[in-house]
């Protein structure tokens, strides 16, 4: 294996891990939010997905130019799951924990059957877009248009992350409620409107996910699950509670993603990934910068 | 001491279990049909390996979405003893479960100080790790799987043609154990620390070595009973491949029956799995075959429901209606 | 810790839940119908949910070709086709039920026993999945019926000494055999062909594909230049993409399915790497949605097969089915429905000579079986089966995608053009 074809894995890894990065940062404000682990984020991807494909189909729109389009959808999407499930399942009177995962996860296999239902198992892809076969080269390397359109996506929108949660009267309502949810009540802030507007604007990352996704990746009911189990692990890695936590944690799973395949048969890649994650959480038992 | 409620109750429990251990044997004298005696024989062990989590998970309450990776062991240690070696079943299912239990506390060591969530996805990557090196591992048959051949039906090497008997008989003697089990956990001392580790973070503390002991040994029973259930299925299904013993999916469908029916009560599981896997066979046998996912949405529906109607599980929400109705 | 005094109720209340299960169950719907006066039911396990449901609807509509075929009077050359119904039971249609396995073997098996026992299906076809197939025909086997093993292609699945499996259509080493057949007659012609890159997933599929394919190169002189075992429906191949680019071998043999065969083909282009040759084991790659997908990056690509529409410049009938099938799936025959479409036919042929619903004497015809190859809708000599129940005669086609079709370039008796190697040229 040459150095230019070790570079390129890891620039790959790099562009990979930044959108694992965006495609988690839903699932880690949710988490981070409320302490509810939404066991249908790959789902909420697949929908979203399915969104920015019949965007492109319906008005020939490019995924790109979709994506707030899309976000906007599953911002609604995100808010009414909220108001018509994961309320319930938070004020659950026992065993809040399990009842969220089953909730949820109820609420995946329900969104796969109607997505077969709806748009049929069929694979589907988006054949032509802007992004879509371009590549550029630098040094040996290739940066493929789609991955490095997805990086940019993943850095201004943890960037806006950012922005909204530190310098906005939302963002702080956001952290207060998460830190104290009881005292939160007394100042006047509605706990349940923003938890809905939380779970809106999660399933608005995600929807920047898949709009981005649907660039260079197929669409079909079950393609959540290629993505979902890696989103959890880079939340837990990240810290649950630390939105830039899922930021670094995603880097370092695409990166020791694609290392992992350069030293391992490429079909044991994944191992090398959960290995990381226990790594790190048996050194650090609240990730890299989890506060919960 | 008769007159001690509290024992009385003790002893109505193993009268009940009994009572129901009979009927459940007399099913087969009025459902002669073998899909049914199908339906009956998953829910049987659904329902022990459900009780098996529990006693981890429930009573424990150390959360684990990998008990795929203790199905799947059970399951490959019987048949690799079987099909390479020709130990029978009998001895390969006891293996299988040591095998299981040495795992779970090798996994338990480090995982048990990681609390809530990173303990459950350190439990679902191991499980993962597992499934992907039996993916790979060429002597086990790696994605081929093992074919188990039956030409004859034969109790020593615990194999049958046509005949669900045997299977059904096994798994309700399998259920009866794990129920047997978590019943004298129940009212053990383990049982008791857990409580008070969960309740009281002080007397977690002044406990803390004989609770982590009894934490190790309470999750190397639950890989033990479990690990049984996988060679059990092994040879119930006659073949094995990672994908079908170890997908994700096995972690799910143990823990789903035990939440459903009261997760840390002994009798939820057997009363979860009772409602759980005959709707889910039947569901998939009368919507499958359409091929526009009806199964799914009806199964999806049916978990959600239940989750969030039912959120102490069926026996906490009776035990309550029944609390309320007292004066 | 609760006393007695709640405890009572809660296992008086248990006793009822746990009666009202066993009620549940001992009342499950016995939809077993009789076997309708004038009706052969024939049961067919397909996955129809999950993530190769796409596979068992196409299934689903492939047998429904072939059933309405044997059922209505038609004027095609194939077995049953000219009458209507089953001759050998007066006129008697065809019904097929169909049940999900979702991919899992015990779910197969367990819907095979249902097939059997409440709806008497008389035969069992199936099952796409290689393991499931493994669990249905054992089942058959103990049912004594026989099972038509549609489109699983694992070598292993007729060697297990069953008497009642049958397979019409060919398995991985005679599919492999024929994609080293042409790359021999291309070295015979002076092509350069001394380097092979696999790819291929880690499932039964890839696995038997690999073994297979590893074994052939080394009898045949290739030397394997890479051999890239990736993980199924991963979110990314790049590093293994980099790996069969680095190698840089005179073909790419992949045997992915079509989730990642569109991957496959992305990131190669993402990555600047244009093979000289692929060479394909079907699955993704005789799939429409991939060439939906990244039929432009694919001209020239080769991939074996069992069916090709080329069939019907020699024998029109191909293309009057493929038009029946069209009008059902709204797309052509490929490679899997071909097959699926076939094992009807051939078994519905069985059980017509059989005369009587009797698993043996089923058995006893099927293996009787000899069928000319025009009277198929596949490139075959024919269908004949040995000991094992394989049949020996269906010889493998590749085809060629020129931009917008397949065009058949391998054997010389079923080619109607030269393949263009290597392909970028």
């Amino acid at each position: 294996m040459t150095a230019q074809a070790v570079a390129q894995s890891l620039v790959s890894g790099l562009l990979m891990g930044l959108i694992y990065a965006l495609v988690a940062a839903g699932l880690a404000l949710v988490f981070g939010l409320m302490n509810v682990v939404n066991f249908a984020h790959g789902e909420f991807l697949m929908t979203a997905m399915y969104a920015a494909f019949g965007l492109f189909v319906a008005v020939s729109l490019d995924p790109l130019l979709a994506a707030p389009f899309v976000a906007a959808a599953m911002f609604i999407f995100g808010s009414v799951v909220y108001l018509g499930v994961v309320r319930f399942a938070m004020s659950a009177s026992a065993n809040a924990g399990m009842v969220q995962i089953f909730a949820t996860f109820g609420l995946g296999v329900v969104m796969r059957g109607l997505a077969q239902l709806l748009f049929t198992p069929n694979y589907r892809s988006i054949p032509h877009s802007w992004l879509g076969g371009r590549t550029m080269q630098i040094a040996g390397v290739y940066l493929p248009a789609p991955q490095l359109a997805g990086a940019c996506v993943s850095l201004a929108t943890f960037g806006a992350l950012w922005l909204i949660i530190n310098r906005t009267d939302f963002g702080r309502a956001l952290e207060a409620t998460r830190e104290d949810s009881g005292a939160v009540a007394l100042v006047g802030i509605d706990r349940k409107r923003i938890f809905a507007l939380g779970w809106g604007l999660g399933a608005a990352l995600v929807g920047l996910a898949g709009a981005v996704l649907a660039i260079f990746f197929y669409i079909y009911p079950d393609v959540g699950a290629s993505f979902s189990l890696i989103a959890y692990v880079t939340v837990a890695l990240g810290g649950f509670g630390s939105v830039f936590g899922a930021f670094a944690a995603g880097i370092l799973v695409g990166l020791v993603e694609a290392g992992s395949a350069l030293v391992l048969p490429a079909s044991l890649k994944y191992v090398g990934v959960y290995a990381l994650y226990l790594l790190v959480v048996l050194v650090r038992p609240r990730g890299l910068f989890g506060s919960l | 001491m008769t007159s001690d409620p509290h024992i009385k109750a003790r002893r109505e429990n193993i009268f009940v279990a009994i009572g129901v251990v009979f009927v459940v044997a007399c099913l087969p004298l009025f459902v002669t049909d073998v899909y049914v005696q199908n339906v009956l024989v998953l829910t049987l062990m659904y329902a022990a390996l459900s009780q098996s989590w529990n006693i981890l998970s429930g009573f424990c309450g150390q959360i684990s979405l990998g008990h795929a990776l203790y199905f799947g062991t059970g399951a490959y240690v019987t048949e690799l003893l079987f099909t390479k070696f020709g130990v029978a079943p009998w001895f390969g299912m006891p293996a299988g479960g040591l095998v299981a239990a040495v795992i779970a506390a090798a996994v338990g060591y480090p995982c048990f100080r990681l609390k809530g969530h990173y303990f459950v996805i350190a439990t679902i990557v191991i499980a993962e790790a597992g499934y992907l090196l039996m993916l790979n591992w060429d002597y086990a048959g790696a994605a081929q799987g093992i074919d188990i051949p039956v030409r004859a039906d034969s109790w020593a090497k615990f194999q049958f043609l046509r005949s669900k008997l045997p299977y059904f008989y096994f798994a309700l003697g399998f259920a009866f154990v794990a129920w047997l089990v978590t019943y004298m956990i129940e009212e053990s001392r383990w049982s008791y620390w857990w409580r008070a580790a969960k309740d009281n973070a002080d007397a977690a503390e002044s406990l803390g070595v004989d609770v982590f002991r009894s934490k190790m040994a309470a999750a190397a029973l639950s890989a033990f009973l479990t690990a049984v259930g996988g060679g059990f299925y092994a040879q119930f299904v006659s073949y094995i491949d990672p994908e079908s013993v170890m997908g994700f999916q096995f972690s799910l469908l143990m823990a789903l029956p035990a939440v459903l029916g009261g997760l840390g009560t002994l009798w939820g599981p057997a009363v979860g799995a009772g409602i759980l896997i005959p709707l889910t066979e039947l569901t998939r046998s009368f919507a499958g075959g359409s091929g526009k996912g009806l199964d799914l949405i009806i199964y999806g529906l049916l978990v959600m429901g239940i989750a969030l109607g039912r959120p102490e599980g069926i026996v906490g929400a009776v035990t309550k209606r029944a609390r309320k109705g007292r004066p | 810790m609760d006393d007695g005094k709640e405890r009572e109720p809660r296992m008086k209340l248990n006793r009822r839940e746990i009666m009202t299960g066993a009620a549940v169950l001992a009342a499950a719907p016995r939809v077993a119908r009789a076997q309708g006066a004038g009706e052969i039911l024939i049961g067919a396990v397909f996955p129809m949910t999950g993530s190769t449901a796409q596979t068992g609807l196409d299934a689903k509509n492939a047998i429904e070709t072939a059933a309405a075929i044997i059922n209505d009077k038609t004027d095609l050359d194939l077995p049953l086709a000219r009458g209507a119904g089953l001759p050998g039971f007066g006129g008697a249609k065809v019904r097929v039920i169909y049940a999900d396995h979702q991919g899992d073997p015990q779910k197969g098996r367990a819907e095979a026993e249902r097939l059997i026992t409440q709806e008497k299906a008389v035969a069992l076809i199936g099952c796409y999945h290689s393991a499931v197939s493994a669990t249905v025909s054992q089942t058959a086997e103990r049912y004594a019926l026989p099972f038509m093993c549609a489109d699983s292609s694992s070598p292993s699945l007729s060697r297990r000494g069953l008497k009642f499996f049958f397979r019409a259509s060919a398995h991985d080493e005679m599919f492999s055999s024929a994609m080293f057949d042409l790359m021999d007659s291309l070295r015979a012609k002076g092509q350069k062909i001394e380097t092979l890159a696999l790819f291929h997933e880690d499932t039964i599929f890839g696995a038997d594909s690999a073994n297979v394919q590893t074994k052939l190169a080394g009898e045949r002189g290739y030397r394997i230049a890479c051999d890239v075992k990736y993980r199924a429906n991963s979110p990314s191949l790049t590093t293994e993409v980099q790996q069969i680019k680095s190698a840089a071998a005179d073909v790419l043999m992949p045997s992915s399915y079509t989730t990642d065969g569109i991957l496959l083909v992305r990131t190669m282009n993402e990555l600047g790497y244009k093979p000289r040759a692929i060479v394909a084991q079907a699955a993704g790659f005789s799939e429409q949605a991939l060439y939906d997908a990244v039929g432009d990056l694919l001209h020239g690509a080769i991939t074996r097969g069992s069916f090709s529409l080329d069939l019907a410049q020699k024998r029109p009938m191909v293309a009057r089915v493929n038009d029946l099938f069209k009008a059902r799936a709204g797309k052509d025959l490929n490679d899997n429905s071909a097959r699926e479409f076939m094992a009807l036919i051939v078994l519905a042929d069985g059980v017509n000579r059989a005369g009587t619903t009797d698993g043996e004497a089923i058995r006893a015809a099927l293996t009787a079986t000899d069928i000319p190859g025009d009277r198929t809708i596949m490139p075959w000599k024919g269908v004949r089966f040995d000991a094992t129940g394989q049949n020996n005669g269906c010889d493998p086609v590749l085809l060629q995608y020129d931009g917008r079709k397949f065009v058949t370039v391998f054997p010389l008796l079923a080619a109607i053009s030269e393949p263009v190697w290597p392909m970028n040229s």
